[in-house]
């Protein structure tokens, strides 16, 4: 194992627990947790089986294997990139809905117009 | 008040019925009428962000109605239901489908139980009756029995149904506990239940078929749904407790 595979191999392993610790406390929701740690062992194995992956580059007719990979690295963070937007959206508009509800039962609580 | 007796010591002010609601105009109110005729205590809709007529049908059917201001899932509707009870001082909770497939004549029993068993949470197993599952689900539904069966040290066949008694103990621990990942939610509530030395007993329900509404899902979702299930029940040991607030 040369001294760059064996460092890859360790900042995979880190990835892996630092979302096992996270997922540990219950800072991550369980969809999110299966992605991460999905993301983890995918990192592990690529770092691992870089010679198969050499081979299926060729296949797919990618001559230099990490240009294959980090074109679907580059992909995948898309993806969790617009998924995330996703998420922030529908964050956002219920934290509209819920200051409303709020608004309306402050309002019922302690009228504001005054009628005198 | 007329006072009727639901078990050996549930007086029927004691017990609410909470029946966790999605767009169920159709059959809702039927269900509030026949818990009302057949079980008795209160009855409480927790319509979790419906957009047709749910509440109000609910409410006309002589149903107490919480609303979610948005759709949360059914964990949470059921959290609601808990804390609602929790809060309000009733000492056990029969959770109900709204979709009438749950025949609310077996609730009685449930409820029943947690008293005859000690028992803190009383599940109404599908398989007692009429009801058949083939296939994947079959394979899918007996794994998690065994799985759940053997880590609570009692038999249990049906780990998924969402006809339920819960005693106070158990309504208390979880009114702010109770998870809210779909599906997931009635699996991970047994082992929680185990590892706070809960008692869990199985009685059979019957199964109607569906009058209205729609299936909960597909066989695709129903797969990504299993899997995450599965990574739930590993998680579960190596996740810390969550708090008695809820949350981390």
């Amino acid at each position: 194992m040369s001294r760059l595979e064996l460092f890859v191999v360790v900042v995979a392993v880190v990835n892996v627990a630092v979302v096992l610790e996270f997922v540990r406390r219950r800072k991550l929701a369980e969809g999110f947790a299966l992605l991460w740690i999905g993301v983890g062992l995918a990192g592990v194995a690529l770092s691992l089986a870089r010679p198969v992956f050499d081979a299926v580059a060729r296949a797919v007719g990618v001559s230099y294997g990490p240009s294959l990979l980090f074109t679907l690295a580059l992909l995948f963070l898309l993806f969790v990139c617009m998924s995330l937007s996703l998420h922030v959206s529908r964050l956002s508009s219920r934290t509209e809905i819920l200051a409303e509800e709020v608004a309306f039962l402050r309002a019922a609580q302690e009228p504001t117009v005054d009628h005198r | 008040m007329h006072r009727r007796r639901a078990g050996k010591d549930t007086v029927l002010s004691e017990l609410l019925v909470v029946i966790p609601a999605l767009d169920e105009e159709a059959t809702v109110g039927d269900v509030v009428r026949a818990a009302r005729e057949h079980i008795g205590g209160s009855v409480l809709v927790v319509d979790d962000g419906s957009v047709d007529e749910t509440a109000a049908v609910a409410l006309a059917a002589g149903a107490t109605v919480v609303r979610h201001p948005f759709n949360l899932g059914v964990g949470a509707a059921v959290r609601s239901g808990l804390r609602y009870a929790s809060e309000h001082g009733y000492t056990a909770v029969l959770q109900l489908d709204a979709d009438g497939q749950h025949d609310p004549s077996d609730g009685r029993r449930l409820v029943e139980r947690l008293h005859e068993d000690s028992a803190d949470i009383v599940v109404g197993t599908r398989f007692g009756g009429n009801y058949r599952v083939r296939g994947l689900r079959r394979l899918g539904m007996r794994t998690l029995a065994k799985v759940v069966s053997t880590r609570l040290g009692t038999r249990l066949t049906d780990t998924t149904s969402g006809y339920r008694a819960f005693g106070k103990r158990a309504v208390d621990r979880l009114s702010r506990t109770y998870p809210s990942v779909y599906l997931s939610d009635t699996v991970e509530v047994l082992l929680m239940a185990g590892d706070w030395g809960f008692r869990v007993v199985e009685e059979p329900v019957h199964m109607h078929p569906r009058k209205g509404g729609r299936p909960s899902s597909g066989p695709a979702l129903s797969t990504v749904n299993f899997l995450r299930l599965v990574l739930v029940i590993v998680l579960h040991d190596i996740r810390r407790p969550m708090s008695r607030r809820g949350g981390p």
